[in-house]
């Protein structure tokens, strides 16, 4: 519609320039519905959020009306400085282990999976057909004190009576481990099927080890994929609110936790958004920091 | 180096055909174009006026005073038809069950032929009540024709003062009026039950195994106990744990003032860092009391007897210390805009009857609104008997057990030592009081 508004009164003028306008509009055509998405469903949610940090509201109506309060984000990081830290590490922790534990997953199906492949990344997946929170649960009934796992070794004496899993930073950052791991697993797998396998063969061709070939061919090659998949896991992890809930105890709550409490527990609309944007940011400057180093280039590719 | 390479960025992939990678390279820069104008746009706009815009609007309609022939008004209330239907929210667990049905609801659809849609979607107030004020805020009906709402939580205060509750009509009340017991009945919250009728009561107290702990004692100091650590099951709602706080400092929680929330914090904060406390939980402490996670929690009067009925052992006892139990009331109310408010009049007061009362006690266990139940369980006629009879076998105790259970018909003994929770007197208070425990519940 717009395009042919556009190329209409322009078409008298010389024979060249519709073409070269539509060739011009085209992009932004394109990307027309994408952009739509963004701005309803992205842009516009999160300027009400950093609204709505600045409002005071009411408790009881919900109504809320601006009064610039920037003390907010002073008031909330000085109640829950621990809390952001606590997701900060608890999902470095969690990344970590997930790539070291998928690498030689993500490596295995990428050189050694054959005609299977296909099977062996499903067999990954099959798990989380089931809902998370569901697979969680099913852990805190696993670990119970005195559940199937913990109760028949303690009653074998295995175990100290007073001996626990659950309550514990340990159990959360399991949890989000375990939860969170085809999210390190498939871009981990993307970025190593992608290697030439002939380049391997270049390596052994000039009289390098096999440790060598891995160390100096394969690793520096999966580097941006290692890093793809670092952002895809710590960047969801740091909002997560339920591994926490089920499986931690009193001193290790994250962020994701507080924020859900104060938005739908205490309807505390104002200091909810207000953490929000903080974490926002700290993620955003985690995206940047990432571009900078890597160029923006990677993450086009592996995201 | 030759011109034409230094012109164009070096492919990545060699193989890859010039004329893609220029596509794709072009669509780059435009896209960024596009981001830079859409950012112009936004300046142009005014980011400070945008965001002053993004407001959450909520209209209130507070009224106090029933407008005649309004809703609530007694002319009013003569025009409401039964409509047969009534849709009842409660919270789980809260009613007479045998074999998956509710004998007393059963009772009652074939008594007055009105269907009732019973759910359980309260787990918490304000929750519920973010969910239901939508509805009521856009002046429409919110699904539900009776919701209870716990006194101690700020949203029956709200919903009363925005008037988004249907006053009572007190003519239909006749149950009411003949049964309904001093606890309950012309209220603080809400005097004259111009809104409101109990559905059940209860204390939060201690909740304990027996079997590991034997020596209670009578004290609130047992659940900072240093023998229990990391046994000790806590509630994570704001207003109970502050006011265990409170309790455990000697000081009345009804009136006590933010320098004692104060120091009521830092014993619960020191309780934590001692690791004394397992975690702070909602509903479901009982099950982490049940499958022993925690030998000693902060509990509802009710579920002690409840969780000692459905579970494997009957170990679990219930402690109303002697600086006292917090006593609450769980209130039936007509939300605004309700479709059948002559139905749920009939099926509020229906409640009230001592039979109806007698059935439902001998399930929940929790404190009665109807003092005169206590003399149906102990010689249950007509249809009580049956349905009481009938039940006997899931239960496993004697109805007179539960007629002589001060838990359930407490004497003066028990109400002497129940004590009122704190009542906001603003929503500053309400935020002092929360950033005060729930950093303690959310610790870090």
């Amino acid at each position: 519609m717009t395009s042919a508004e556009g190329v209409a009164p322009q078409a008298g003028v010389t024979h060249r320039r519709p073409v070269r306008l539509g060739k011009v509009l085209a992009p932004y055509l394109l990307s027309l519905p994408a952009g739509l998405w963004l701005l309803a469903l992205f842009l516009v949610p999160l300027a009400v959020m950093l609204s709505l940090s600045l409002q005071s509201c009411n408790f009881g109506t919900g109504a809320c009306v601006m009064t610039w309060h920037w003390g907010e984000f002073g008031q909330q990081l000085s109640l829950y400085h621990a809390q952001f830290l606590n997701s900060i590490y608890f999902a470095g922790a969690a990344t970590a282990i997930d790539l070291v534990v998928s690498f030689p997953i993500a490596y295995w199906i990428a050189f050694y999976g054959g005609s299977k492949k296909n099977f062996f990344l499903l067999m990954l997946l099959v798990p989380f057909f089931v809902s998370f929170v569901i697979r969680t649960i099913v852990w805190e009934f696993i670990l119970s004190d005195q559940g199937i796992v913990l109760g028949t070794l303690k009653n074998a004496h295995l175990l100290p009576q007073n001996f626990h899993v659950l309550a514990t930073g340990y159990a959360v950052v399991a949890g989000l481990a375990y939860n969170y791991l085809p999210f390190t697993a498939l871009p981990l797998y993307v970025a190593i099927e992608r290697i030439d396998k002939s380049v391997l063969e270049a390596a052994y061709d000039l009289y390098a080890s096999k440790r060598e070939a891995f160390t100096r061919v394969i690793l520096p090659l999966t580097i941006p994929g290692l890093f793809a998949a670092f952002l895809l896991t710590f960047i969801p992890i740091l909002g997560d609110y339920v591994n926490q809930q089920i499986l931690g105890g009193t001193s290790n709550t994250m962020i994701g936790t507080v924020i859900q409490n104060a938005f739908l527990t205490n309807l505390d609309y104002a200091g909810g958004s207000a953490l929000s944007a903080v974490l926002l940011a700290i993620a955003l400057i985690g995206i940047f920091a990432y571009a900078r180093i890597l160029g923006s280039r990677t993450i086009e590719e592996y995201l | 180096m030759n011109d034409q390479h230094s012109a164009q960025p070096e492919p990545v992939n060699p193989g890859m055909d010039p004329s893609v990678w220029r596509g794709l390279t072009q669509r780059r820069v435009s896209r960024r174009q596009m981001l830079t104008s859409a950012g112009a746009g936004m300046g142009a706009l005014g980011v400070s006026a945008f965001l002053a815009a993004c407001g959450v609007k909520g209209a209130t309609t507070a009224n106090h005073t029933i407008k005649a022939g309004g809703v609530g008004s007694a002319s009013w209330w003569a025009k409401q038809k039964l409509h047969h239907t009534v849709n009842f929210a409660n919270w789980p667990y809260y009613i007479d069950v045998l074999k998956g049905k509710h004998p007393t609801l059963e009772h009652f659809t074939k008594l007055t032929g009105i269907q009732v849609n019973y759910s359980e979607p309260i787990s918490d107030n304000l929750p519920f009540y973010a969910k239901i004020r939508p509805s009521l805020q856009a002046q429409q009906y919110t699904g539900y024709d009776i919701i209870v709402m716990t006194n101690n939580s700020p949203p029956l205060g709200y919903l009363i003062d925005y008037g988004w509750l249907t006053p009572l009509d007190q003519s239909a009340m006749v149950n009411f009026h003949k049964y309904a017991s001093r606890l309950v009945a012309n209220t603080s919250w809400d005097p004259g039950n111009k809104y409101t009728m109990a559905w059940q009561s209860g204390w939060t107290a201690i909740g304990y195994n027996s079997s590991v702990v034997k020596n209670p004692g009578n004290s609130v100091q047992i659940l900072f106990d240093k023998r229990y650590a990391g046994r000790v099951g806590m509630m994570a709602d704001p207003q109970e744990l502050g006011s265990l706080g409170l309790l455990a400092i000697d000081v009345e929680p009804a009136t006590s003032t933010e320098s004692d929330w104060a120091r009521a914090a830092k014993k619960l904060q020191l309780q934590k860092s001692d690791g004394i406390v397992r975690a702070y939980y909602d509903q479901d402490y009982i099950n982490h009391l049940k499958n022993g996670d925690t030998v000693l929690s902060q509990a509802w009067s009710g579920d002690i007897f409840q969780a000692d009925l459905n579970g494997k052992t009957s170990d679990l006892r219930l402690l109303i210390p002697h600086e006292g139990g917090m006593f609450w009331t769980d209130n039936m109310c007509i939300p605004m805009y309700s479709q059948n408010p002559r139905d749920a009049m009939t099926l509020m007061d229906y409640y009230y009857d001592p039979q109806v009362q007698a059935v439902v006690e001998y399930y929940n266990d929790y404190v009665c609104p109807v003092p005169n139940a206590k003399g149906v369980l102990l010689s249950p006629t007509g249809w009580a008997k049956t349905a009481l009879h009938a039940m006997r076998p899931e239960i496993g105790l004697p109805t007179t057990t539960t007629a002589n259970a001060p838990l359930v018909f407490p004497n003066q003994q028990y109400v002497n030592n129940s004590r009122n929770y704190y009542k906001y007197k603003s929503q500053e208070e309400l935020t002092a009081w929360n950033n005060l425990f729930l950093p303690i519940t959310q610790g870090a």
